[in-house]
């Protein structure tokens, strides 16, 4: 099959399921709490409503604000493009490189960063201030994590890393290291428990959601779709390193093509499941303890690296 | 016979003689016909080097049989000189309006003459021959820029003008006698001469000889721990002094080590290449840690300078490694992106602190508190100061971005093949490398988000103006420049047939990655238009809870960087003092409190202090010597004598 159509194909499946899977793991978590829950595609609604609404923008706020949104969305929609989520070598993935992930993941924290300091008040200043410490600070685990796999597999681009997954976690148990790193980066990265709590903006101990606090309108649909993309493509990367069988590649057929369509709608399931899970059972984090998770998933990506290099001696 | 390296010699001539017609013609008050003459010149050389670069065939002066042992170009010159001369052309320019504005100040036509002296120093550092001319050259800069740090003759300009001076010619004294031990005492031998007059020395006093110019190349780049003069003599020098000091002196350091490793000490002991290399991750380490929690706005960019030769010099000390472990390719990825770190580092740098002359001449301060809601008062230098720090946090595409991403993938490339003790050498600088890139993006983050973004937090902000073009526009083409050698680097240096590169991985791409960006900002731009109206907005304050929010209320730098100095209070020791002074006597509660957060205290107290107090203390006991009796020093000036006598026979 053609690069681009393998490209298109993914495009396509993550941008529609993204909002979906936002429904999903606030059904599940709703269910588990005992509440009846929203259906799990009020987020498309949502999103449509948004787009429809009048936008209020701050006084406080110059050209930034507004370039801001379509930035941190242009960085999700890059990373659709590039990283193997539902294909492996579309016809991004001669840029999935490991710095460009890490690079580019920055450039989108930065910006929603810049967005969350316009409005002019602590709110967003903190939420800004603390995303920025995060996103800073996750850019070595990054490195660390995909470095061991860019070893196993001997290239650097993330596109190549995945097949190094699944069995290839236990012929080289280092990895295992790597993927947890790679898991506690996904959990980070997306304003997840233990780091964030992604459903209030009330309280101290909100990152991602104080930056958008004066956002409304088109503006925080683009936000809020971007970080529904990313939390889509975080779970289906972080499932395919464990079941990389699945990926749609150049050599697949119809038929394939479409059980692989349905594993990576089971994936999405799986994966917001077991999140919905974790975030009932676990609490969220000190600010300040932060470090300490982010230091652990440094050293499990760190650890893995180690594994990997000294596992033939 | 070519016309390039012509241009490079007219280049360098003309530009002292530029600065002496500020000096002589009385008539130009602000020194604008000399700033122009001098923008030629710089351009001039632009043309040379470039032209140097690109011609295979590239030719000495060998029209001039006398000049051959003064002054040589050869490719790795002509490239720093194609960034000097870039950054003194636009440098030039901006001080037109800048000099003018700021007369009161500085003495324009003295400082251009000064500034030009510095440049023709610099100038002269690249195409020296030999290490006479050299350090001829190398004091030329040193001193026009020791006097160009005290051109506001403040007291405190003049303090951090002399701690330059002591550490700049600690430095230099350094340089002079590692050239003497290399050259057998013989300081006007070629380069080329000098190494074979090194390769008799025996290997004890050629690690002597290389540890003093690392010294010496060190101290000139700020490399931690000799970097105490940078963060106080760049803010206090007028912002285009400071944008050439940061952007292209701290590059000549690199260009003389850079120039060393490759004709005189081919082959380095692992002694030096673990200096090189600690010297670099500690001052990458420390200057970006600096960097983010510093909120004087110059100040926090020579940290940052600290933070990017830290990164440069890293590079190279891996680069060294390589040679030592047997791997050559390794070794030449390593001090590509070296090049490519620096001159990165150049272009934002430069452009950074001519950004931060803009805004200090606005709002009449240092202090990125006193800053805010410029990028919609200043929205052309806001729009070139975003692009200049997304290429000084290293993010794509820019510049520094291709150097540190080449540099990471030449270390996991290498990775498997090494030895063990080889690997856990290059982990812990992969894990301080990539930390560093992490902590640039906080800190340049912090830079724009404080001073423009958000509501003003002065009345001097509120009332900032957009500077005129010819302040903004300089400003501008550094961003572009920046933005354009991260995306043609790897191919100018891929194809530039005088540098006989090859890089066996190919996958450097930065065109794709922007083109990528470009194209799904587009769509997202496309998708908002396509699904929504536009006219649907409506102006309005931020949510304030139903109190109305004040400037005062907004987070402030101190306040953005509180997590960085709470995570890494180990290693900053920042010292915090928060004083309550009652007001009411019976009542402790109500009181005034005042804040005030010293972060530069702790290493300055454990290392210098120390060194201070001893020099004062040998000075003092010496001074005992001093007896007013003058028979006594005729006694000791033979003394001397006999015992120079005694050693030199």
């Amino acid at each position: 099959m053609n690069p681009w159509i393998l490209s298109v194909i993914q495009f396509v499946v993550v941008l529609l399921l993204s909002p979906l899977s936002v429904g999903v793991v606030r059904w599940i978590k709703a269910r588990l709490q005992g509440r009846q829950g929203a259906s799990p595609f009020l987020p498309y609604v949502t999103l449509l409503t948004l787009m429809r609404k009048e936008m209020v923008i701050s006084n406080s706020t110059s050209w930034v604000f507004r370039l801001a949104p379509f930035v941190v969305l242009a960085t999700a929609l890059f990373f659709v493009f590039i990283l193997p989520l539902v294909t492996v070598g579309g016809a991004g993935a001669s840029m999935s490189h490991l710095v460009v992930v890490a690079g580019v993941l920055a450039l989108g924290a930065l910006f929603l960063v810049f967005g969350g300091l316009e409005s002019a008040s602590a709110f967003g200043g903190m939420g800004a201030s603390r995303e920025m410490t995060i996103a800073s600070l996750l850019e070595p685990v990054i490195i660390m994590a995909f470095g061991a796999f860019a070893i196993v597999a001997g290239s650097p681009l993330i596109d190549r890393m995945v097949g190094m997954g699944g069995p290839g976690l236990l012929s080289h148990p280092g990895l295992i290291l790597s993927f947890l790193a790679l898991l506690l980066v996904a959990l980070a990265e997306n304003a997840r428990y233990p780091v964030d709590n992604p459903a209030t903006h009330l309280e101290l101990t909100m990152v991602h959601e104080a930056m958008v606090l004066e956002y409304s309108g088109p503006y925080l649909a683009l936000l809020e779709y971007a970080s529904a993309i990313k939390l889509t493509l975080f779970s289906l990367l972080v499932a395919n390193f464990l079941f990389p069988m699945s990926l749609i590649s150049s050599a697949s057929g119809i038929a394939g093509v479409i059980i692989a369509l349905l594993l990576t709608i089971t994936k999405l399931f799986v994966v917001m499941t077991l999140l919905g899970l974790l975030e009932n059972a676990i609490a969220k984090m000190r600010f300040y303890r932060i470090q300490e998770f982010i230091s652990g998933a440094f050293f499990l990506g760190l650890g893995g690296m180690i594994l990997v290099l000294f596992q033939s001696l | 016979m070519s016309i390039f390296p012509w241009l490079l010699l007219i280049s360098v001539i003309g530009m002292p003689l530029s600065g002496l017609v500020a000096w002589a013609w009385t008539a130009d008050k602000n020194a604008k016909g000399a700033l122009m003459l001098s923008t030629l010149f710089a351009v001039v050389g632009v043309v040379g080097a470039a032209g140097f670069l690109r011609a295979p065939s590239a030719i000495s002066l060998a029209a001039l049989p006398w000049a051959s042992s003064l002054i040589a170009v050869d490719p790795l010159s002509a490239l720093f000189f194609l960034f000097l001369s870039v950054t003194a052309a636009l440098v030039s320019i901006f001080a037109i309006p800048y000099l003018a504005r700021e007369s009161a100040h500085y003495h324009p036509r003295m400082t251009v003459l000064k500034t030009t002296l510095f440049l023709f120093g610099m100038q002269g550092v690249l195409l020296a021959a030999s290490p006479m001319v050299f350090l001829f050259f190398w004091e030329t800069m040193s001193l026009a820029s020791f006097f160009l740090v005290m051109s506001d003759r403040s007291a405190s300009s003049v303090k951090a003008a002399l701690l330059y001076f002591i550490m700049t010619h600690l430095g230099a004294s350094a340089l002079l006698a590692g050239f003497g031990v290399l050259g057998l005492g013989d300081l006007t031998l070629t380069l080329a001469d000098v190494a074979v007059a090194s390769s008799t020395l025996s290997p004890g006093m050629l690690l002597f000889a290389s540890l003093l110019l690392l010294f010496g190349f060190a101290s000139k780049a700020g490399l931690v721990p000799f970097h105490v003069w940078l963060p106080e003599a760049h803010p206090a020098a007028p912002s285009h002094v400071s944008a050439l000091m940061s952007g292209t002196m701290l590059s000549m350091a690199v260009y003389g080590l850079l120039r060393i490793l490759t004709d005189v000490l081919p082959t380095v002991s692992i002694v030096v290449a673990s200096a090189v290399l600690i010297l670099g991750l500690l001052s990458a380490v420390y200057g970006v840690l600096y960097a983010s929690v510093e909120s004087d706005l110059k100040r926090m960019l020579a940290y940052s300078s600290i933070e990017n030769m830290g990164l440069v010099f890293s590079a190279i000390g891996l680069g060294l490694f390589g040679r030592l472990w047997g791997f050559p390719d390794f070794a030449v990825v390593c001090f590509l992106a070296a090049l490519i770190i620096n001159g990165a580092h150049t272009l934002f740098k430069a452009g950074l602190f001519l950004m931060a002359g803009t805004l200090v001449s606005s709002v009449h301060s240092h202090n990125l508190e006193k800053m805010g809601g410029l990028a919609a008062r200043m929205p052309m230098t806001g729009a070139s100061a975003l692009l200049l720090i997304l290429g000084a946090a290293a993010l794509p595409p820019f510049a520094a971005f291709t150097g540190e991403w080449s540099l990471i993938q030449a270390i996991l490339s290498i990775l498997p093949s090494l030895e063990p003790m080889a690997r856990i050498i290059l982990l812990v600088a992969l894990s301080l490398l990539t930390f560093t890139g992490g902590m640039a993006v906080f800190a340049m983050g912090k830079l724009f988000g404080i001073a423009f973004l958000a509501a003003p937090r002065t009345p001097e902000a509120e009332h900032a103006q957009e500077a005129p073009a010819t302040m903004w526009v300089p400003v501008f083409l550094f961003a572009i420049a920046g933005l354009f050698a991260g995306l043609v680097m790897p191919w100018i240096l891929l194809t530039t047939p005088t540098l006989h590169l090859s890089i066996a991985n190919s996958t450097l791409n930065p065109i794709a990655i922007f083109l990528g960006l470009l194209v799904f900002f587009l769509i997202a731009f496309l998708l908002r238009r396509a699904l929504s109206s536009r006219t649907l907005e409506r102006p309005y304050h931020t949510w304030d809870c139903g109190q109305p929010i004040t400037p005062g209320m907004e987070y402030t730098a101190t306040a953005f960087s509180g997590p960085v100095r709470f995570l890494f209070r180990n290693f900053l020791r920042t010292r915090n003092i928060t004083t309550a002074t009652p007001i009411v006597a019976s009542n402790p509660w109500i009181a005034t409190r005042t804040f005030t957060l010293d972060i530069r205290s702790f290493w300055y107290e454990l290392f210098y202090l120390p060194l201070a107090r001893g020099i004062t203390f040998l000075s003092h006991t010496v001074r005992r010597v001093h007896s007013g009796v003058i028979q006594w020093y005729i006694a000791l000036i033979f003394l001397a004598l006999a015992l120079t006598l005694l050693i030199a026979l």
